[in-house]
């Protein structure tokens, strides 16, 4: 049991980790960026690229982070400006066929280009035991970057001035430009942070798995799902709603058998959104 | 008034909204109707010609849920799906005659669509919400696909035995049959937007509060969005499903249908009656046209549905009225008085 | 100081207001009265910069402002308060109180400018702006504005869903402000409060400036009294 817990934990904070950047695009844009998966593919062949060329490990991560930022960067500057004058539902469907449109190419061309690529930074050594549980080290591994990660995106939005602005525009757009904050500058911030953290997605998970070209849109998915059941803005609803799905989804695979836990865990999505509509921390309306 | 009377104008109404839907309706399936003409030398672009039908037929269903009532179900493979899993399964495996299963299958689709808006209406839940809880019943589906291997033949699917030595295997008859039910639901939706539904369907989406301010039953008007197109859904899923003779997840699939039906709506234009047609025929060439760029073909095709909606955001139809209605006002306003 | 010409403003290409000049002189409370829908609040939202004017000139200290966005105005010296105040509800009360000042940090003699001003904002420090009472929002809401060190400070219906004895206080707090040099520019539907207070006045209905004068002489005026003082 507590084995199983802990795996779940390992899984459910990768979970929060895939939704953090699109609850935060969407929470502060209103834009459903389905090419979030999109991103950490680019970014996982970016580090995998820089690792052939003989790069060392955290230099080519670093590549990667940046990668996955100046993709979401481009996608502010180009493809988005129309999205930026709809708004309401207009803008949410928008944003989501275009970038849809995005991850299309994407895929098509990874797939065209670098058929079977795969990213794994499988890291060495024997398991490490905690609470008498026998765990890999690369998932320990992941799991700490992931962890490092959330405190200092806990951290920016909590103790910076820049991280209050940001947090205003996703409360009261209105008010933020009331005290002279400019809405789509931040946009633009975070969207680069986004793609920073697609990227940093792709580093951590292929120290547990190999990741493909192909994985964008499992990645998106999930990523939407735990979004929406850890309410849509927030970076502690994400981790809270991963780290509870990702038990759900050990436990049941444990228990009932692979595939049904899939079908587990989506339920247990469903179920919460119907109970909390606005998510496990999301803003009643 | 006497009875008879509204009784009769409301016939009136009824004629004369047939007769005017009719002449569209009668001229698209002209047009469609000649195509086996010059494809019929070819199975494979008549399959290509039967698969397009079917997706118009998945537009029309889709439109109706989502063009009249707003509701963003991200399960129009899954819904399909019921239709042709459950079709096959009723046929193949129960041994009930063809038509039969296909009828049950349509209905526990509806049924399944009825009870998806159900709980998105009673829920209140908004447009990304719905879609969310959709996305995630076309998950399920698709996890139950693969892990109920033992009925649904898991990965690969399974050949339909029941109907193979039918008519409907036979090259051209499906083509006929899914432009028939194409047909249908085109009239049974331009019925619907015409009838007193329909008034609430547009009064709903322009203004839900104000709707229902007005006696509008926001409520009940959804969910019979979806029974309706849920129905169109699982009808066309098991009748393709029965033509093809053949049947995998990927025959119902997420990113098969579900993107695909959105990029051909949203380009036909959502909520007009004939986009769903302009959509799914346009789009269906399109993918046949791509071909030639090999594996290229997604980069091509993502890069075309970016430019569609960078350039034609509300999509074909409403686009075109739009420019018909200003080149009017502008030549009203430039006659001389 | 603040100089509007020629106005006019609205939504989806209907103007709701028309042809509306006024202006504030340095130092001067100014009030603009009118009833519920004469359009004080669009014409408000077009002079601070969320609403693009149709046509008309906003100038400012000599410049002009028209159409320029509102994040950009809060930095020349404008600081709105909008009747629906625009808190951050999940956020503390000295978080929305720093967001004032943002982007520098927050001045600790403008702080304490404002705890003085509103002694209840201090004791509440902590508290999320979303759980506070109506009157107790209203003061964080001018707090926030005065936060951003404004020379003039431009507030729609500040008593919106405030008690008497609230509104009264929140009149006084104003007439404070007024004392240290600040310029005021307030909307009311509470007529006889922003009369006492201001200097002068514009009467706005239906979207345009009706008449105007100085505080005394639109309390004279037989049509304002009857129409917004309820004395016949």
């Amino acid at each position: 049991m507590i084995a199983n817990v802990l795996d779940g934990i390992v899984f459910g904070i990768q979970l929060g980790l895939w939704a953090a950047g699109l609850t935060l695009v969407y929470g502060l844009g209103g834009v459903l960026n389905l090419a979030h998966g999109q991103i950490a593919v680019i970014s996982a062949v970016a580090l995998a690229f820089g690792m052939d060329a003989g790069l060392p490990v955290l230099p080519a991560a670093g590549l990667a982070l940046l990668v996955g930022g100046v993709v979401g960067l481009f996608l502010d500057l180009t493809i988005l400006r129309p999205v930026y004058r709809l708004q309401g539902e207009a803008r949410v469907l928008l944003s989501l066929l275009l970038t849809l449109g995005v991850a299309f190419i994407v895929d098509g061309f990874l797939n065209w280009r670098y058929p079977g690529r795969s990213l794994s930074l499988f890291i060495g050594g024997g398991a490490i035991e905690i609470l008498g549980v026998p765990m890999r080290r690369g998932s320990l591994l992941a799991s700490a970057i992931t962890l490092v990660a959330f405190a200092a995106l806990f951290s920016f939005f909590r103790f910076t001035a820049l991280g209050r602005a940001v947090r205003s525009v996703i409360e009261d757009e209105e008010g933020a430009r009331l005290v002279g904050i400019d809405p789509a500058r931040m946009l633009r911030l975070i969207l680069v942070l986004s793609g920073v953290l697609a990227a940093l997605v792709a580093v951590t998970r292929s120290m547990v798995v190999s990741v493909d070209v192909q994985a964008g849109f499992g990645i998106t998915v999930l990523a939407l799902i735990v979004t929406v059941v850890g309410g849509l803005g927030s970076v502690s609803g994400a981790l809270l709603a991963g780290i509870i799905l990702g038990i759900v989804n050990v436990i049941a695979a444990d228990v009932i058998g692979t595939f049904m836990s899939l079908v587990i865990l989506l339920l247990a999505a469903a179920v919460t959104i119907l109970m909390r509509p606005s998510g496990l921390l999301g803003v009643e309306e | 008034m006497s009875e008879r009377g509204t009784a009769g104008a409301a016939w009136t109404r009824a004629a004369r909204s047939v007769r005017t839907l009719s002449i569209p309706v009668v001229a698209v399936g002209a047009v469609l109707a000649v195509v086996p003409l010059w494809l019929d030398h070819s199975g494979v672009l008549m399959g290509v010609a039967v698969l397009g039908l079917a997706f118009a037929c998945y537009a029309i269903g889709f439109n109706v849920i989502f063009g009249s009532t707003g509701q963003l179900f991200l399960c129009v493979g899954a819904l399909a799906g019921i239709g042709g899993y459950g079709g096959a399964i009723l046929a193949d495996t129960v041994g009930l005659p063809v038509v039969v299963s296909i009828l049950l299958a349509t209905l526990v689709s509806c049924v399944t669509g009825g009870l998806l808006s159900l709980i998105a209406v009673r829920r209140s839940l908004g447009v990304i919400f719905t879609g969310i809880i959709t996305l995630i019943f076309t998950l399920t589906f698709d996890a139950l696909l693969l892990g109920l291997g033992s009925l649904t033949g898991g990965e690969n699917g399974f050949l339909i035995e029941s109907g193979a030595d039918s008519f409907i295997r036979r090259r051209i008859p499906p083509y006929y049959v899914m432009l028939v039910l194409a047909l249908v639901f085109l009239v049974v939706h331009g019925l619907l937007r015409r009838s007193h539904v329909g008034w609430a369907w547009r009064a709903l989406r322009d203004d839900e509060l104000a709707a229902e301010l007005a006696g509008v039953d926001v409520a009940r008007y959804r969910i019979y969005g979806a029974l309706v197109g849920a129905a169109m859904l699982g009808l066309a899923g098991a009748t393709y499903a029965f033509t093809e003779g053949r049947i995998s997840p990927t025959t119902f699939g997420f990113a098969q249908v579900d993107v695909v039906v959105i990029v051909m709506l949203a380009f036909g234009g959502i909520g007009t009656l004939f986009g769903p047609i302009l959509g799914a025929v346009t789009f269906t060439i399109v993918d046949e046209v791509l071909i030639e760029f090999g594996q290229l073909r997604l980069v091509v095709y993502g890069a075309l549905v970016l430019l569609l909606f960078l350039f034609l955001a509300r999509g074909v139809i409403p686009t075109a009225r739009d420019v018909v209605t200003k080149r009017r006002v502008s030549q009203a306003s430039a006659a001389p008085d | 100081m603040l100089e509007v010409t020629g106005l006019a403003a609205g939504y989806e290409g209907n103007d709701v207001v028309e042809d509306v000049s006024f202006h504030v002189d340095p130092g001067e409370a100014v009030m603009i009265i009118g009833s519920n829908g004469a359009g004080k609040t669009t014409l408000f939202r077009s002079v601070v910069g969320l609403l693009a004017p149709s046509s008309g000139e906003v100038r400012y200290e000599g410049a002009g402002i028209t159409g320029v966005p509102a994040q950009r105005i809060v930095r020349l010296g404008i600081s709105f308060v909008p009747a629906e105040r625009r808190l951050f509800p999940r956020m503390t009360v000295q978080e929305n109180l720093a967001l004032g000042a943002y982007p520098g940090r927050p001045d600790p003699g403008t702080t304490e400018l404002v705890m003085d001003l509103f002694p209840r904002l201090a004791e509440r420090r902590r508290q999320r702006a979303g759980t506070m009472s109506g009157g107790e929002q209203q003061m964080l809401a001018v707090g926030r504005a005065l936060m951003a060190d404004p020379r003039l400070i431009v507030l729609d219906e500040p008593t919106t869903g405030l008690a008497p004895k609230l509104a009264a206080e929140a009149y006084e707090a104003l007439s404070a402000l007024r004392d240290r040099g600040l310029t005021v520019l307030v909307a009311e539907q509470q007529v006889p409060l922003a009369m006492a207070f201001s200097d002068r006045g514009y009467v706005l209905e239906n979207g345009r400036i009706r008449t105007q004068g100085t505080s005394a002489e639109l309390a004279d005026d037989p049509d304002v009294r009857r129409a917004y003082l309820g004395i016949t």
